[in-house]
């Protein structure tokens, strides 16, 4: 299964990790390095990142429903990622305000030996961390590297951003998609061959723009559902890793920097720290200054106290700049917007396009979690007996843009019918709620028309008077309210089309 | 097309006018009770931040400044809740079928990251203090804690009582609570090491909306119940902000107490001189932070999991019951209910029926079953058996 890997692989990444945060617990004690507990502190938090994913991991592999979630734990990836993602912006935060207290402050690094030696065992763990993880979350899982593993200063980095990384998943799916293929416990996907063809019979009305856009990466998605979940996990996984690499190469430059221009001051002889803020230290040497002659020791320049910052600084950028992709992603997601690849427009208007289909109300369309796309809308059509037709149509029609778990509902034209519109009258009636914010006050302006039916949460539907409800009144204003949004629509595409 | 007027301005693509864009978020967060406590809060604290900074680098004393930065952090999680308040409101569109209602939602969870992070911090730092005590000024501590404390005690003011906006004639559920986790305003003593960041320990922003009245100091659980709408007789309205609201009301409870902590443990450490009491106290104040801030976790995760409305839990197996029982219905299948954002569920589900059913009668009596229960966005698909 596509998920063992993963599992195994972040606990053997969390194994190590907290390992050497003991190892850093413990030296720090032994050496009395305040830094040293810090980042120790630090290492902490990277095993906390890995905690999360690996709970996310251990969550999203029961994709059946449950009694409570009915959609499966599978958004747990999702929720994995952002919190990653959360994650590594407070704690770049906080590195920024350490960072400029040490600008203000300067610190000598005591013990700078023992320093290197623990900063290079932390960033061999780390460069362990980004192998593991680089196959998943850089470039496609066999070995061409889109991120480069080690080199830290993350010019390689900069590739691995949003603008790439949509074809990165697509490459990712495309050679992960072999492996997988069998394992997506899936409605069925369709073997790759035939997509395209059935995709082309239903472009009648489509330009060929919508043939690439949905020709190519509905179906490739398709391969990997799970595993593009897992996909969106991992990197924030990586990111953290990287993050914490790029923290161990900036511990160690900055160690050997020290050690090789650095002059301290020896304890014994009188010396000038001119770096310090250290008032007392000053006022103690200005007054003994006079008394001594020439043979003032200076402490070594000073700007190599300012390294550390700086490259704190740098290393903040870097990380921030590779983690907001991530971070709006899960973000989106979680936010139900319409995914990517899929255009609302060309969407309905195709499906208003099908034959018997008659109009179509509140289209919604969200992502749960990598290419698990779920669709939801009201179709009016004629009259039942030819509504199974229709049915199966716009199932075929969905299935060909890659989703696949949709809900239609039929909403019948004759005099009896049960329309949007006597809907929405029916929950006005009872409790006339401006709680029908995101969508359901169709019938209230339908000049909006069927693209546009989500109101903001502000709009009141209309008052109608609680009576009982009697078909005849719903039958008036449906039909009424019916017919007109139809013809409104028209005009309003017509008007933003050739605008 | 053909322009009907001289002014081309109007055919041109929007120029990005930046103040225009400014003055339009300025009037859409004015306009709402809720955003406009917000800001209003949120510029109380960013200048009791500045002040506190130009007061530290005046007299020189780092942990001033690193006070005013910490309280800069603390007003981020105000303005995530802020821009989660306006934008929650925008209209929805292509790319959001569904607008951005869920932004409150998100906000509420990472407000509630955050301050899950901010206690790791604090726990982290003091046991780093408790090892290794460094010097404490107490001098400057203690008015600034206690300046913290009323800027807090304002803002918990402030928001508790725009959480009890409105009453459901007399029920128990208020939507009141804010989740908009107060930043717990850390008015803490961050300010030279010696002091312990406020942690807001306790949730009792009564999650379930107990009348106006209450005092916030009586509450002290943390009801990871969802009977928090009451469906029948609401007048929803603050609902939508319900998740923002608790978030940024449980930061500035947070930084109350991370105020009062400092301030009961400068004067334990100048009477007793007992200088643990400060890496106590701030290990105390994260843990209480990290207590706190469980059920608003809690909840915005089960809404962002799209997991089933706890409080339809009980009554959506009767209603698939009266549905079955429906003329012609013969099975319901997946039915998947969630949470959009407070209060507002959405719902969809597969109906069996035979082929001789009126299928309106069906959808109609579907849609009244569920509308009693709160569930106002249904779909109903409707499958008729072959004979």
């Amino acid at each position: 299964m596509a998920c063992a890997p993963n599992r195994v692989r972040l606990l053997c990444m969390l194994s190590l990790t907290f390992g050497f945060f003991i190892v850093e617990v413990v030296v720090s004690r032994i050496t009395s390095s305040l830094a040293m507990l810090s980042d120790s502190f630090h290492m902490l938090s990277d095993v906390i990142a890995l905690v999360v994913a690996l709970v996310a991991v251990r969550f999203a592999e029961q994709t059946q429903s449950t009694n409570k979630n009915t959609f499966g734990w599978i958004r747990a990836e999702v929720m994995g990622a952002l919190v990653n993602a959360v994650f590594l912006t407070a704690l770049c935060f906080t590195i920024i305000l350490e960072a400029i207290e040490r600008f203000t402050e300067p610190h000598e690094i005591e013990k700078p030996e023992v320093v290197i030696g623990v900063g290079a065992l932390g960033l061999l763990v780390n460069l362990l961390g980004l192998c593991l993880f680089h196959g998943h979350a850089g470039g496609g899982g066999h070995g061409h590297s889109h991120g480069g593993h080690g080199h830290s200063h993350g010019g390689a980095k900069k590739h691995k951003n949003g603008k790439v990384r949509r074809s990165e998943t697509l490459e990712d799916s495309r050679s992960a998609g072999e492996e997988t293929n069998n394992l997506v416990a899936n409605h069925n996907n369709s073997p790759n061959g035939v997509n395209p063809e059935r995709k082309a019979v239903d472009m009648c009305h489509s330009d060929s723009l919508d043939l690439q856009i949905n020709g190519s990466t509905p179906y490739d998605e398709l391969e990997n559902g799970h595993d593009a979940a897992s996909q969106l996990n991992m990197r924030g996984v990586f990111l953290h890793v990287l993050g914490d690499a790029l923290g161990s190469v900036i511990v160690v430059i900055n160690a050997i920097i020290f050690v090789f221009v650095w002059k301290p001051c020896e304890p014994g002889t009188v010396c000038e720290n001119p770096c310090s803020g250290q008032h007392c230290a000053d006022h103690a040497l200005n007054v003994s200054s006079p008394l001594t002659n020439g043979t003032l020791n200076k402490a070594g320049p000073c700007w190599v106290l300012y390294l550390d910052p700086t490259l704190c600084i740098i290393m903040v950028c870097i990380l921030l700049y590779t983690t907001y992709p991530l971070l709006k992603e899960s973000a989106l997601i979680l936010l139900q917007t319409v995914p990517k690849q899929i255009d609302m427009h060309q969407l309905n208007a195709r499906l208003r396009d099908l034959e018997g289909v008659l109009a179509v109300h509140e289209l919604h369309i969200w992502q749960l979690a990598g290419s698990r796309i779920i669709a939801t809308a009201h179709i009016k059509c004629h009259d039942p007996t030819s509504y199974m037709d229709v049915a199966k149509r716009i199932k075929d029609f969905f299935h060909d843009e890659g989703i696949h778990a949709t809900t239609i509902q039929p909403e019948f034209v004759t005099v009896n019918s049960e329309s949007r519109a006597s809907l929405c009258e029916l929950s006005c009636r009872t409790q006339c709620a401006p709680k029908l914010c995101c969508g359901a006050v169709d019938t209230a302006k339908p000049l909006e028309g069927s693209l546009e039916s989500k109101k903001s949460c502000e709009s009141k539907t209309p008052t109608l008077p609680s009576a009982s409800v009697t078909s005849l009144e719903i039958i008036s204003e449906s039909v009424e309210e019916t017919s007109t949004p139809e013809s409104v629509v028209i005009i309003t595409r017509e008007v933003e089309s050739s605008l | 097309m053909l322009p009907l007027s001289i002014k081309d301005d109007e055919y041109k693509p929007a120029k990005f006018n930046l103040v225009v864009k400014l003055s339009g978020w300025f009037r859409s967060i004015l306009a709402d009770k809720t955003s406009r406590n917000l800001f209003f809060f949120l510029c109380l604290n960013l200048s009791f931040a500045f002040v506190e900074l130009l007061y530290g680098i005046w007299s020189n004393s780092l942990g001033l400044i690193s006070d005013s930065f910490h309280m800069f952090f603390d007003c981020t999680a105000l303005l995530a809740g802020l821009a989660a308040s306006v934008i929650s409101r925008w209209r929805s569109n292509d790319s959001f079928s569904y607008g951005y209602v869920r932004a409150e939602v998100l906000a509420g969870f990472v407000n509630g990251l955050f301050l899950i992070f901010t206690a790791f911090f604090i726990f982290s730092e003091g046991v780093e203090r408790a090892l290794e005590p460094p010097d404490v000024h107490h001098d400057r501590l203690l008015p600034v804690s206690i300046a913290g404390l009323l800027v807090n005690l304002v803002g918990i003011f402030v928001f508790q009582h725009g959480g009890h906006g409105h009453s459901h004639g007399g029920d128990d559920h208020g939507h009141s609570h804010s989740l908009f986790n107060g930043s717990a305003a850390h008015g803490h003593s961050h300010g030279g090491h010696g002091h312990s960041h406020g942690g807001h320990g306790h949730s009792h922003e009564s999650k379930h909306g107990h009348d106006h009245g209450h005092s916030h100091g009586e509450h002290g659980h943390s009801h990871d119940d969802q009977h928090c709408h009451d469906d029948h007789m609401h007048t929803p309205g603050k609902g939508s902000s319900k998740q923002i609201l608790q978030g940024v009301f449980l930061h500035i409870v947070a930084d109350t107490l991370g105020s009062v902590g400092v301030i009961i443990s400068a004067i334990l450490m100048q009477k007793y001189d007992l200088m643990i009491a400060d890496p106590i106290c701030s290990m105390l104040i994260a843990l209480l932070i990290g207590v706190s801030v469980v059920p608003l976790l809690r909840e915005s995760i089960g809404i962002l999991m799209q997991r089933t409305p706890p409080s339809l839990d009980h009554a959506l197996p009767e209603c698939y019951q009266r549905v079955q029982q429906l003329q012609g219905v013969y099975n319901l299948q997946e039915p998947h209910f969630w949470t959009l954002c407070t209060d507002v569920y959405i719902g969809t589900l597969k109906l069996l029926v035979a082929p001789d059913a009126d299928s309106r009668w069906i959808l109609s009596q579907t849609h009244n079953i569920f509308t009693q229960v709160g569930v106002r966005q249904l779909y109903v698909q409707i499958e008729v058996a072959a004979m």
